[in-house]
């Protein structure tokens, strides 16, 4: 290539690079007006007003002044409903762990037995995510009475959406080689998800599902304000006889729990890992 | 079930392998071998000359468009019934080894065994103890016995490869497929792993196809060599013979050139 050419390839690339720049810096301030506009428009839709939240403040500070201090003599009384929670959780999350496995093989796309049966699992899976644990607990606190049952019913169904689609892609990612394998040797199908699939996806399939326990410790908490069990039952009855002070108890009750769940997870989980 | 005299006729016959992937790549084109009982012939060709697709066309990993494949005088293309009896018979070792990672050394070669044993036992993970003496012993001739309670991907590739050919061996198979076995290994680790796979079928028996894409090691482990190049065979004859001119034909043939015949 001659100097002149070379000279005129690289100009050229030059100006071409900066009419780009422009255009894409056109474009970005277009789209950073709309996205404003549409934001400001839902804002006022939806009643945003930081002066209604600062106007508020003196009846935060009422409220919270009413709770403080906590009333630790209620304590001993939420025990029952402390060991209540967790064992909603743990319950909920087992049943959920259990269901998830044939799910998540039904819902994957390498291991499904027909298209049918994947697309109608992976619609199973995604309306029980959509349906919160508070709707699943009103349901079942119709069906089977007031109480921790229906909680954990409601912990296991919502959790089991979750799980299994987690674990539905973990086998969906999985590395072909070993499943190759397997069927060279003559294993039959499901001899070929034992041995070539399971073993790939056990620990992030226990991960998930220490990770999921925590968020149903959390969802536990507050179960109780449907009627299902647990310290949110006493949470809302506190509150509704207007005595804060022991309303405060539960929730500190709640933190404790919440943060104890949370660090044994991940004690537990980087122990596997 | 007599098994035909093998002397007499080759164990293993393809005849007429052709194979078109659904995309509509021609990846075999009208390829016949033969191939003698206890033979280790090694299939040289470069990537993409259709190698792999040959070898799982023999034990139905892939099914192909046209042509037969007869095991001890037996065809076994078409019909799906006793495809796991089919793949019994092949032991295969692949490029990438495929062990299952987090399981044990022993566990990964009694993998070998599944294709004899019911649903029943697997689904705890369980052997019986006949099969774990054959794994053991298969462990013992690749001399890996005394890491048979590791965890697979604690092993170095050479190692780990040695597994996969007692996985392999575990089927008591009559034929071994291995897809270019030392393809990911340094070369000294390479011939190590060659010369076991050689001495443990030549020990048993057992008939060895190897793709290959190094010309040294067929001209050093190979009995006989096929030559492929674009899905079809360009050569077949005793190392010894892989002139420049043939290897170019294997390596550098153009679209369009036809394939020679056998030679």
């Amino acid at each position: 290539m001659s100097a002149t050419n070379f000279e005129a390839a690289v100009s050229g690339a030059l100006a071409e690079e900066s009419q780009r720049r422009a255009r894409r810096l056109g474009r970005a301030l277009i789209w950073a007006v709309a996205v404003v506009a549409v934001l400001w428009f839902t804002g006022a839709q939806i009643g945003m007003n930081p002066l209604a939240l600062v106007k508020g403040i003196p009846f935060m500070a009422d409220f919270f002044g009413r709770m403080f201090p906590p009333d630790l003599g209620h304590l001993p009384l939420l025990g029952d409903a402390t060991l209540e929670t967790v064992q909603i959780a743990v319950w909920g999350t087992l049943i959920a762990v259990l269901m998830s496995i044939p799910l998540a093989l039904l819902g994957a796309q390498n291991t499904t037995p027909h298209p049918v049966v994947f697309h109608v699992t992976r619609m199973f899976l995604n309306a029980l995510r959509s349906i919160n644990e508070l709707v699943f607990a009103l349901i079942f606190v119709s069906a089977v009475g007031l109480g921790p049952f229906a909680g954990v019913l409601a912990i296991a169904l919502h959790a089991t959406g979750m799980l299994a689609k987690f674990c539905a892609e973990e086998i969906e990612g999985v590395d072909r080689g070993p499943i190759e394998a397997m069927q060279a040797t003559g294993a039959g199908r499901m001899q070929v998800i034992l041995f070539g699939i399971v073993p790939q996806v056990i620990p992030a399939f226990i991960s998930y599902s220490i990770y999921r326990f925590d968020v149903s410790i959390r969802a536990a908490t507050i179960l109780g304000l449907v009627g299902a069990g647990g310290l949110g039952f006493s949470l809302i009855k506190t509150m509704k006889l207007f005595k804060y002070h022991e309303t405060a108890t539960c929730i500190l009750v709640i933190f404790v729990i919440v943060f104890v769940s949370d660090w044994v997870c991940a004690r537990i989980r980087a122990r596997i890992i | 079930m007599n098994a035909p005299d093998t002397r007499l006729q080759p164990m293993l016959s393809i005849r007429g392998l052709s194979k078109t992937y659904p995309g509509g790549v021609r990846a075999l084109n009208n390829i016949s071998i033969d191939v003698a009982a206890g033979e280790f012939l090694v299939i040289l060709g470069p990537s993409g000359a259709g190698k792999s697709t040959l070898l799982r066309c023999i034990n139905r990993l892939v099914d192909p468009s046209e042509g037969q494949v007869l095991h001890n005088g037996r065809e076994i293309t078409g019909h799906r019934g006793d495809l796991r009896a089919i793949r019994r018979q092949f032991g295969m070792v692949f490029q990438q080894f495929n062990l299952v990672k987090r399981l044990s050394v022993l566990t990964n070669v009694l993998t070998g065994r599944l294709g004899y044993r019911g649903m029943g036992r697997s689904l705890v993970y369980s052997f019986p103890e006949a099969d774990k003496r054959i794994a053991i012993e298969c462990l013992a001739r690749v001399n890996l016995e005394q890491k048979a309670f590791q965890r697979a991907d604690t092993l170095s590739g050479g190692e780990q490869q040695r597994v996969a050919i007692a996985r392999a061996l575990a089927q008591q198979p009559t034929v071994i497929l291995a897809d270019e076995p030392v393809a990911s290994l340094d070369p000294k680790i390479a011939r190590q792993v060659l010369g076991y796979l050689r001495e443990v079928a030549r020990e048993l028996g057992i008939t060895v196809l190897c793709n290959l894409h190094q010309v040294d090691y067929a001209k050093e482990f190979s009995e006989r060599v096929v030559g492929m190049s674009r899905g079809a065979v360009v050569f077949e004859g005793p190392s010894a013979q892989l002139t420049e001119d043939i290897l170019h034909r294997i390596y550098y043939r153009e679209p369009g050139e036809e394939a020679k015949d056998e030679a």
